[in-house]
C-alpha cells in the first residue's frame, strides 16, 4: 500500500469531521494499512491551501470548496477530486437572543423579513449575518432561506464571514446578529444562552452537499491505492459513526480538544440533524456539482452559462467511490 | 506605518516592532483576534495575520467583497509547509514570512509587500476608469443625439451646447450629458 509513508489529511473542527476523526483513532486506516496523520486546521482558506500544494494530501472540505478551487474562483486554479461526500445536513442558521426576543413568535424568515421591513422604514442599520466561507453551503442556504421569504441578502442584511468557533461570541457581542455554520456551532451558541436555531439544513435542505473528502487530481492519479484505501476506511468510519450503540464513544472522542474540543452534551445537541452513513449521503453526484454552480451564478460568484456537467463530473467523482464501495461489498 | 498584526502569540508582533523600529512614526498593534470595526477604525497600511488564525477566512472574504477597506496582507507561513507560502501569494495575500525570521528582513518585506499591493490597486483602478471613460462616452453620444432630434442641431452644433453648458455650469461632460438622458426620459432600465 502506501510502503509506509504516512499521509496527512486535514480538518476542521466540526462535528462533521467524525468520520476522518474515527478512521484515525479507531482503527479503520490501520486496517487498510494506512499510516494516517490528522492536522487540525483554524481556516478553510489554510486547508485549500494546503492541499493546492500537497502539504496536506487530503482533508474534509466544503463541497463548493472543492469546485471554486478547482475552477480558480477565489484562487489559482488547482484541479481537486472529491469522490466521497461525508455528510448531510449539520448545516443551522443561529440568530442572537436579542433578535430571537425581537422576532417573538415567529422566528422564521418570514418573521424576519416583516421585521427587515420596520427596521428599513425607520432608517435603522443593516444586521449583520455571517457564514462561513464565501464558498460554502452555508452561505447558499442562509441566502436561499432569507430569498424565500422575500429578503434580499445583498441589500436587505449585511453577510460577513465569521470564524465558526467564535460566532457565539460575536453573536453575544453583538458584532453580528445570526450566522449559518455546522454543528455543533449553532448548539454551543444555543447552550451559551446567546442565539437560537432558527433554520436546520436537515428540514430546509435534507440533501444539500455538504463537506466531501477532497485531494486533488493529480494526488488521486498517482496514489489510486492509497486513495481506494482511505475511502474504503472513511466508508467504514461512516457506518460506526451512524451506529447508535456508538453514540457515547463517538461523542467523548469528538469532544477531545485535539478533534472537535467542544463539550460533549454540545455535540450530542446538534448530531441529530447530520446524516454520515447510508443511502444517498456518501456517493457524490454531478448534481451536487450543479447545484452548486447554481448557486454561485445567482449569487454572482461566476458569470452564469458555463457548462457545468463536464466539470462537475469530473471533480465529483462518483466512479471511485463506486470501486471503494463496491470493494467493502455493500 | 501603520501595522495591524492578528496573531494569539504576541512574539512575532514583536519581532514585526522590533524589524520596523527604524521606521517613524510606527504603530504596530496587536490584536488576537480580526476585529472588522477596530481594524477600519486603526486603518492599518498592512496587515500581518497567522496562518493558523481562523481568521484568514474572514480577511480573504474582505478582499473578495470591499474594495474600499482593502489592505496589504502578509501571512505568517511555517517554513515547515513548503509551498503554502506561495499558494497563499496565489490566494492574493501579498507576501509572507517564515518562522525563524531575522527582523532585519521584516521591513523590505512589508515593504514589498505595500507597494505590489499598490501596483495591484492601481491596475485595477486604470481598468475601472478605462469603463468609466467607456460609460461617458456613450451617455454623452446619445444625449447628442436627443439635443440634435430635439433642436434640429448638426452633430457638432450639439456636441458645442453641451460643452458649452458643462462649462458654464462648471459640471464634467459626462454628468451634463446623463442629465439630458434623464429628462428625456431615457434612463428607464440602462444601467450607467
Amino acid at each position: 500500500m502506501t510502503g509506509g509513508r504516512r499521509l496527512r489529511l486535514g480538518f476542521v473542527p466540526l462535528t462533521d469531521a467524525a468520520a476522518l476523526i474515527v478512521a484515525r483513532h479507531r482503527g479503520f486506516f490501520a486496517g487498510e494499512g494506512l499510516r494516517v496523520e490528522l492536522s487540525r486546521e483554524a481556516s478553510w482558506a489554510t486547508v485549500r491551501d494546503k492541499v493546492s500544494v500537497g502539504a496536506l494530501d487530503g482533508a474534509h472540505m466544503l463541497a463548493p470548496m472543492a469546485l471554486a478551487t478547482s475552477i480558480g474562483a477565489g484562487c489559482d486554479p488547482v484541479a481537486l477530486v472529491a469522490p466521497m461526500a461525508l455528510n448531510r445536513g449539520g448545516a443551522a442558521v443561529t440568530v442572537s437572543s436579542r433578535l430571537s426576543a425581537a422576532l417573538g413568535d415567529r422566528p422564521g424568515a418570514e418573521g424576519l423579513a416583516a421585521l427587515l421591513g420596520r427596521r428599513r422604514a425607520q432608517h435603522s442599520s443593516l444586521l449583520t449575518f455571517g457564514v462561513v466561507f464565501p464558498y460554502s453551503t452555508h452561505n447558499y442556504l442562509l441566502r436561499d432561506w432569507m430569498a424565500r421569504a422575500g429578503i434580499d441578502p445583498r441589500r436587505d442584511v449585511r453577510l460577513t464571514v465569521s470564524p465558526p468557533e467564535r460566532s457565539a461570541e460575536l453573536l453575544g457581542d453583538g458584532v453580528i446578529e445570526g450566522f449559518c455554520a455546522g454543528e455543533p456551532w449553532g448548539a454551543v451558541a444555543a447552550r451559551a444562552g446567546v442565539g437560537r436555531i432558527v433554520m436546520r439544513a436537515s428540514r430546509f435542505a435534507p440533501d444539500a452537499p455538504d463537506k466531501v473528502f477532497a485531494v486533488t487530481e493529480a494526488w488521486a492519479a498517482a496514489n489510486a491505492a492509497d486513495l481506494q484505501g482511505l475511502l474504503r476506511a472513511l466508508l467504514r468510519a461512516s457506518a460506526w459513526v451512524e451506529d447508535p450503540a456508538h453514540r457515547a464513544d463517538l461523542l467523548s472522542l469528538l469532544a477531545e480538544p485535539a478533534n472537535v474540543g467542544v463539550a460533549s452534551e454540545t455535540i450530542a445537541a446538534g448530531l441529530g440533524g447530520i446524516r454520515f452513513f447510508g443511502r444517498g449521503v456518501n456517493r457524490p453526484e454531478a448534481a451536487h456539482g450543479a447545484w452548486i454552480l447554481a448557486q454561485m451564478a445567482r449569487w454572482g460568484q461566476v458569470a452564469s452559462g458555463p457548462d457545468i456537467g463536464p466539470v462537475a463530473s469530473r471533480i465529483f467523482r462518483s466512479d471511485l467511490f463506486d470501486d471503494a464501495n463496491a470493494a467493502l461489498g455493500a | 506605518m501603520r501595522v495591524l498584526v492578528i496573531d494569539p502569540d504576541s512574539a512575532r508582533a514583536d519581532l514585526v516592532a522590533e524589524g520596523l523600529s527604524d521606521v517613524a512614526p510606527l504603530e504596530v498593534r496587536r490584536a488576537s483576534v480580526f476585529d472588522e470595526a477596530e481594524a477600519a477604525a486603526f486603518a492599518p497600511d498592512v496587515v500581518v495575520v497567522a496562518a493558523e488564525s481562523s481568521d484568514r477566512d474572514v480577511i480573504e472574504s474582505l478582499r473578495e467583497a470591499d474594495v474600499g477597506r482593502l489592505r496589504p496582507v502578509v501571512m505568517f507561513v511555517d517554513r515547515s509547509e513548503p509551498g503554502l507560502a506561495e499558494a497563499a501569494v496565489r490566494a492574493g495575500v501579498a507576501a509572507y514570512i517564515v518562522d525563524g525570521l531575522s527582523p532585519a528582513r521584516v521591513r523590505s518585506i512589508l515593504e514589498v509587500a505595500m507597494s505590489r499591493f499598490q501596483l495591484v490597486r492601481r491596475l485595477r483602478d486604470d481598468l475601472d476608469k478605462a469603463r468609466a471613460d467607456l460609460a461617458s462616452r456613450r451617455t454623452i453620444e446619445r444625449a447628442k443625439a436627443i439635443v440634435m432630434e430635439a433642436r434640429g442641431l448638426d452633430e457638432e452644433a450639439a456636441y458645442r451646447l453641451l460643452r458649452k453648458i458643462s462649462m458654464d455650469s462648471g459640471r464634467p461632460l459626462a454628468a451634463v450629458a446623463a442629465d439630458f438622458l434623464t429628462f428625456a426620459g431615457l434612463m428607464h432600465g440602462e444601467g450607467m
